[in-house]
C-alpha cells in the first residue's frame, strides 16, 4: 500500500530572492529520482506539500508551468510565525527537501480555450497565476487562447515578484500587461493605484472572457464588485483559496469548509461556488 | 447466519486459541478503570460495563503514530503493522463508528495505509448492550443496542453464556475455525436473547432528529451558535472521546539530524486547528468552532456520505466538564 | 426551591432591574444527575433558570477573562459588559487572582458570594455505587444523598463521603470580599489539610516520581484542565506556541509531562485549590496532588495564600530580603 504521506526527495537547484523585503523566495527544485519526476504530473493552479524534515510541511501553490519540463518552482513567503516557511528560507542551494503532490484541482484551462483571459493578481498570490501565464504564453499552447490581459499589483515596486518575467511580458505583443503598485517611489515610472481601481480604469471587456483572480482576501473582497460590474458572471470569476492543511488529501479535516475540503475539492473555485458556501470567505 | 454458544468461563479457551495467531483485546478493569487491553489467558474479561471511556478508534487511529523517519537527508516510511487482532467487547454503537471512519481513511484515491492495515487485520466482536446509560441515544442516530453494522460477530449475554452471531464473512470464517468451542444454541437461548434485546432497546432514550440536516442547512448564521457555545470551555474532550472524530495534524520532531514525522489527532475545538502560518485564522471564536463540529457531524457528512457521523454513544455528554449536551444542542437547532 | 436560591434570584432580579449588570454568570440545572452547570443570564426574565444546590462544582471565574477578551473579536466597538458572577469561596478567590493579574475590569464585575456548604462529586457517588450503572438522585435527606440505582435499589450515601475533595479540605468556604453576600450557613473552614501531601512528601524521590508518572500517563492531551482553570487565560498557551515549539505533539510521556509540569508550575502562588482541573479531567488524573503540593510549598516558603487580597503582591512577582532559599540547590 503506497504511503500517501510520504514525500518525494528533491534538491533545491536555485533560490531567487523575489522582493526587497527578502521574505519571498522562489525555489527551483529537481527530483532526485527520475521516476518521481515522471509521476509528478501537475496542472496550473495545483499545489504541493513542501516538506522540510524537522520543521514539517506546508501547502504551496506551484509557480512553474507544466510545460517547464526541467524543473519545478515554488514561491514561498516567509512568515515570522511560520515554522516551515522560515526553515525553507534558511536553506541554501543544494539542500534536499521533500515534495508531496500535486494536490487539488486546477484552473479550468480547457474552458479558457478560444476565450479572452483576464488575469488579476495581487501581492505574492500571483504564483499559480504566473504558472498559468507561462503555460498560456508557451508556443505550444498560445494559439488556443484569445487575448490575454494581466493586471498585477503589489504594495510597492520592491514587492513585485518575478520582475524579469514581468519585463519580458510587457515587451511581448501577445499579452497585455498592467502592472501597478499601491505606492511608487522616486524610480517608479509605472502605474499607481490599488488593483480594484486599476481594474475599473482599464475596464477590460467581459465578452467571451473568463477572469482568474488571486490575491489577499481584502483585495479579493474589493475586486469582486468591479468584476461583476464589468459583466463577469460569478461562474466566470475563478479564484483560489488558502486554508491551513496537514494531509492535502481530504482526511485531516483542517481545510474543511462545508462539504468541501479545500485540498481536494479546491483550491480553485468560482465566485459562484464561493457564494454558495455558508462560511464567509473574504 | 452462523450462531454459536460459548460459556462465559470458556472465553479463556477462545482467548488462548486466538493468541496462537494474534492478539486478543478485551475489557479489563484495572487500577485505572476500564480499558480495552491486550488479554492474556489469565486475565479476567469484564462483561459488566455499559461502555468504556476511550472509543475503539484508538485501536486503528492511535492518538499519535510515526509515519516516517528521516536521518540526514534520507527519509524512510514506517512498515505497517501486521498484527492480527480480535477486538472483543466493543459496543454496537462503537462498531458502527468504524464504518464511518472507513469512509474517511479508505477511499479510491487516497487510503491511509496505517489505518487500513489495522482494519484489515482485525476482527470485531461487539457485545450487545443490556444497560444503556442516561447519555445513550444510539437508536436516534441509526445505531442500536444490538446493531450489527460494523461488527464481524455480535455477541449477546445469555445467562451464563455468550451467544455469538456471525455478521460478516470474516466473522463466519472465524467461528468455523473453532468448532470445538462453540455449541449450537437452543430455542430458549434465542428467546432469552430476543427478550434482552428488545428490553435494552426500549431503555435507550430517544431524541427526535428528523430534518436535522435540513435545519442545519438553514442556520449557519443563526445567533443560536453564540448562545449554545457560551458555556463551552473549548477543550478537546468531546472530540477526543468521540468515536467518529478523526481530524489530525502532521508534525515533525527532530533531534539533531534524526527525526520523524508523526500523525497526531487534533481537534476542531482548538483555535490552533485552523491557524495559518500568516497568523490568519478563519475560525477564531468558540461559536464558529462549535458550529463546525455540529455541522460536520450532522450536515456535511450527510451531504458527502449520507451518514450522520454520530453513533449516540454519549461520551461527549458524560465527559464534558460543563455538561454540554449534544442532544440539547440538536434540539435547539431543530426548534 | 431552597431559601438561598430564592434570595439569590431576588438579588439578581434587582441587579437587572437596577441596570447594574448586563449578564450574570450562574448555575442552571444540568442534563445529568448531580449536575448543575454554568449558565449566562441576560435579563431579569431569565433569572428563574438559576439554581443553587450541591452540584454547582464549576469555577465560574473561568469565564471572566473570556468575556472581556471576546470584545476584541467583535467587529463593532461596544463597551465591555457589566458582569455579575455567582461565587463560592473558591470562585471568589479566583476573581481576586484575575483582578490582581489585570485580566478583568474591576468596575465591571459584581461578585455575589454564596454560602457554600461543599459540592458533591459525581465520581465519588459512582464509585460508592460500585459501577451499578445509571442512577437517579432524589436529593439530600438528613445529611445524606438519596439515590436510586437502575435496578430500583434505593441507597443513602453520607454527604461527607461523596463531597468533593476540594470542598472537604476547603479553607475559605465563604466568598470573603464579595461585593454582595447571600446570607446562609457556609461549611466550616477546614484546617486539617494536606494529609495526602504529607504522605506524598514522605515518599522517596523515586516513589514520588513514579506516582507522578502513573497519574500523568493517563493524560489524553485534551487540555480540559487548562481550559477549566481561571488562571489559564493566556491567549496562546506555551504548548500551542510553534516558534519555538516547546513541546512535541505526540502523546509520548515526555511531552505530556512537560505540559503538566509547565501548567502546574504556572500555578505556583496562584492556585486556589478549586479543583476545576480535577473535575474537568475525563481521565480522572489526580491533579490535586500536584497543585496542592505547590500551594503548600508556597505557603511554607513565602507564607502566602493566593486569592485573598488584590493588593498583596504574589511571591513570584516580587523579591524579599528574607525569602526562603531552601529550595535553591548548590550545583
Amino acid at each position: 500500500m503506497a504511503n500517501p504521506y510520504f514525500p518525494k526527495l528533491v534538491t533545491i537547484e536555485k533560490i531567487t530572492i523575489e522582493n526587497e523585503a527578502r521574505d519571498l523566495k522562489t525555489f527551483r527544485l529537481a527530483f532526485c529520482n527520475r521516476d518521481d519526476k515522471k509521476s509528478f504530473k501537475y496542472e496550473c493552479g495545483q499545489f504541493a506539500m513542501l516538506s522540510v524534515p524537522g520543521a514539517g510541511e506546508s501547502p504551496i501553490g506551484i509557480a512553474s508551468s507544466p510545460l517547464d519540463e526541467q524543473y519545478l518552482e515554488f514561491t514561498v513567503k516567509c512568515y515570522p510565525t511560520g515554522v516551515v516557511t522560515t526553515a525553507l528560507h534558511n536553506l541554501e542551494e543544494g539542500a534536499r527537501i521533500g515534495v508531496r503532490g500535486p494536490y487539488g484541482n486546477s484552473f479550468p484551462l480547457k474552458e479558457l480555450e478560444r476565450k479572452n483571459v483576464l488575469i488579476v493578481g495581487g501581492g505574492f498570490a500571483f504564483t499559480t497565476l504566473r504558472s498559468t501565464i507561462r503555460y498560456m504564453l508557451n508556443e505550444k499552447s498560445r494559439a488556443r487562447f484569445e487575448n490575454i490581459t494581466v493586471i498585477y499589483g503589489a504594495r510597492s515596486p520592491g514587492e513585485l515578484i518575478y520582475k524579469p518575467e514581468l519585463k519580458e511580458w510587457e515587451e511581448r505583443d501577445e499579452i497585455e500587461m498592467y502592472v501597478t503598485v499601491d505606492r511608487g517611489d522616486e524610480d517608479w515610472k509605472g502605474r499607481e493605484g490599488f488593483v480594484p481601481a486599476v481594474l475599473q480604469e482599464i475596464a477590460p471587456s467581459s465578452e467571451n472572457a473568463i477572469v482568474l483572480v488571486c490575491g489577499p482576501p481584502i483585495m479579493l473582497k474589493f475586486t469582486m464588485l468591479p468584476l461583476l460590474d464589468l459583466g463577469f458572471s460569478p461562474d466566470r470569476i475563478i479564484t483560489s483559496l488558502e486554508r491551513r492543511m496537514s494531509c492535502g488529501i481530504g482526511k485531516c479535516g483542517r481545510c474543511n469548509i462545508g462539504t468541501m475540503y479545500v485540498c481536494k475539492d479546491g483550491p480553485v473555485l468560482s465566485y459562484k461556488q464561493i457564494q454558495e458556501l455558508s462560511e464567509e470567505i473574504f | 447466519m452462523l450462531q454459536g454458544l460459548i460459556k462465559k468461563e470458556d472465553l479463556k479457551k477462545l482467548i488462548a486459541s486466538v493468541k496462537k495467531e494474534g492478539t486478543f483485546y478485551g475489557l479489563i478493569r484495572g487500577s485505572e478503570g476500564l480499558s480495552l487491553s491486550e488479554l492474556g489467558p489469565d486475565d479476567e474479561v469484564t462483561l459488566d460495563y455499559s461502555n468504556f471511556k476511550m472509543p475503539p478508534k484508538r485501536q486503528f487511529f492511535p492518538f499519535s503514530e510515526v509515519i516516517c523517519t528521516y536521518e540526514d537527508e534520507s527519509m524512510t516510511d514506517l512498515p505497517l503493522s501486521e498484527e492480527k487482532a480480535v477486538i472483543f467487547g466493543v459496543r454496537p454503537c462503537d462498531a458502527l463508528s468504524l464504518l464511518y471512519l472507513d469512509k474517511i481513511f479508505i477511499d479510491e484515491k487516497f487510503t491511509d495505509p496505517y489505518y487500513r492495515s489495522r482494519r484489515d487485520n482485525s476482527l470485531i466482536i461487539s457485545l450487545a448492550c443490556r444497560e444503556p446509560l442516561k447519555t445513550c441515544f444510539c437508536t436516534s442516530v441509526g445505531a442500536s443496542p444490538a446493531g450489527k453494522k460494523g461488527a464481524d460477530i455480535l455477541a449477546f449475554e445469555v445467562k451464563d453464556s455468550l451467544l455469538f452471531e456471525a455478521c460478516s464473512e470474516k466473522g463466519t470464517r472465524f467461528m468455523e475455525n473453532y468448532p470445538a468451542i462453540f455449541k449450537k444454541p437452543g430455542k430458549a437461548d434465542i428467546k432469552a436473547r430476543d427478550e434482552e434485546v428488545s428490553a435494552a432497546e426500549k431503555r435507550v432514550q430517544t431524541i427526535d432528529l428528523s430534518g436535522i440536516t435540513e435545519k442545519l442547512q438553514g442556520c449557519f448564521d443563526s445567533p443560536l451558535w453564540e448562545e449554545i457555545s457560551q458555556r463551552c470551555l473549548g477543550c478537546g474532550v468531546c472530540t477526543y472521546t468521540c468515536p467518529t472524530c478523526h481530524c489530525f495534524g502532521l508534525y515533525d520532531e527532530k533531534v539533531e539530524l534524526k527525526g520523524r514525522r508523526i500523525r497526531v489527532q487534533d481537534s476542531c475545538m482548538f483555535p490552533s486547528f485552523t491557524l495559518e502560518a500568516s497568523g490568519h485564522n478563519p475560525r477564531t471564536s468558540n461559536e464558529e468552532r462549535m458550529r463546525q463540529r455540529i455541522m460536520h457531524k450532522f450536515r456535511y457528512t450527510v451531504e458527502n456520505f449520507e451518514d450522520i457521523f454520530c453513533v449516540g454513544c454519549g461520551r461527549c455528554i458524560s465527559n464534558c466538564p460543563v455538561n454540554m449536551d449534544i442532544r440539547e444542542t440538536l434540539a435547539e437547532v431543530i426548534k | 426551591m431552597n431559601n438561598i436560591e430564592i434570595k439569590l434570584k431576588d438579588l439578581v432580579k434587582d441587579l437587572f432591574a437596577g441596570e447594574k449588570i448586563d449578564v450574570l454568570i450562574g448555575y442552571e440545572n444540568g442534563s445529568l444527575p448531580l449536575r448543575s452547570r454554568p449558565c449566562f443570564v441576560h435579563s431579569a426574565g431569565e433569572v428563574d433558570r438559576l439554581v443553587w444546590n450541591s452540584y454547582c462544582t464549576n469555577n465560574l471565574a473561568v469565564y471572566l477573562p473570556r468575556i472581556f477578551q471576546r470584545q476584541e473579536h467583535k467587529k463593532e466597538e461596544t463597551p465591555p459588559p457589566r458582569v455579575g458572577i455567582i461565587a463560592k469561596g473558591c470562585d471568589a478567590r479566583s476573581v481576586v487572582g484575575l483582578l490582581k493579574e489585570n485580566q478583568v475590569i474591576k468596575e465591571n464585575i459584581i461578585v455575589i458570594g454564596m454560602p457554600c456548604s461543599g459540592m458533591i462529586d459525581p465520581a465519588k457517588v459512582e464509585a460508592a455505587l460500585d459501577g451499578a450503572g445509571p442512577y437517579s438522585c432524589q436529593g439530600e435527606v438528613d445529611g445524606s444523598l438519596e439515590v436510586t440505582t437502575s435496578s430500583g435499589e434505593k441507597k443513602r450515601l453520607k454527604r461527607e463521603e461523596v463531597t468533593a475533595e476540594a470542598c472537604l479540605e476547603c479553607s475559605h468556604p465563604l466568598a470573603e470580599g464579595a461585593d454582595l453576600q447571600i446570607e446562609g450557613e457556609p461549611k466550616e473552614a477546614c484546617d486539617e489539610r494536606y494529609e495526602k501531601i504529607r504522605e506524598f512528601e514522605a515518599k522517596s524521590t523515586e516513589e514520588r516520581w513514579q506516582s507522578f508518572v502513573k497519574e500523568i500517563s493517563k493524560c489524553i492531551r485534551c487540555y480540559a484542565c487548562r481550559q477549566a482553570c481561571p488562571n489559564c487565560y493566556c491567549k496562546i498557551c506555551f504548548v500551542d506556541q510553534t516558534k519555538p515549539r516547546w513541546i512535541g505533539a505526540s502523546d509520548e510521556l515526555s511531552n505530556v509531562m512537560i505540559y503538566h509540569i509547565g501548567r502546574i508550575f504556572h500555578q505556583a502562588g496562584r492556585c486556589v485549590e478549586c479543583d476545576a482541573c480535577v473535575h474537568a479531567c475525563p481521565m480522572d488524573i489526580d491533579l490535586r496532588l500536584f497543585t496542592q503540593k505547590l500551594v503548600k510549598d508556597v505557603k511554607e516558603l513565602f507564607d502566602y495564600v493566593p486569592g485573598l487580597s488584590v493588593e498583596e503582591l504574589p511571591p513570584l512577582w516580587t523579591f524579599k530580603q528574607d525569602d526562603s532559599q531552601s529550595f535553591i540547590t548548590e550545583p
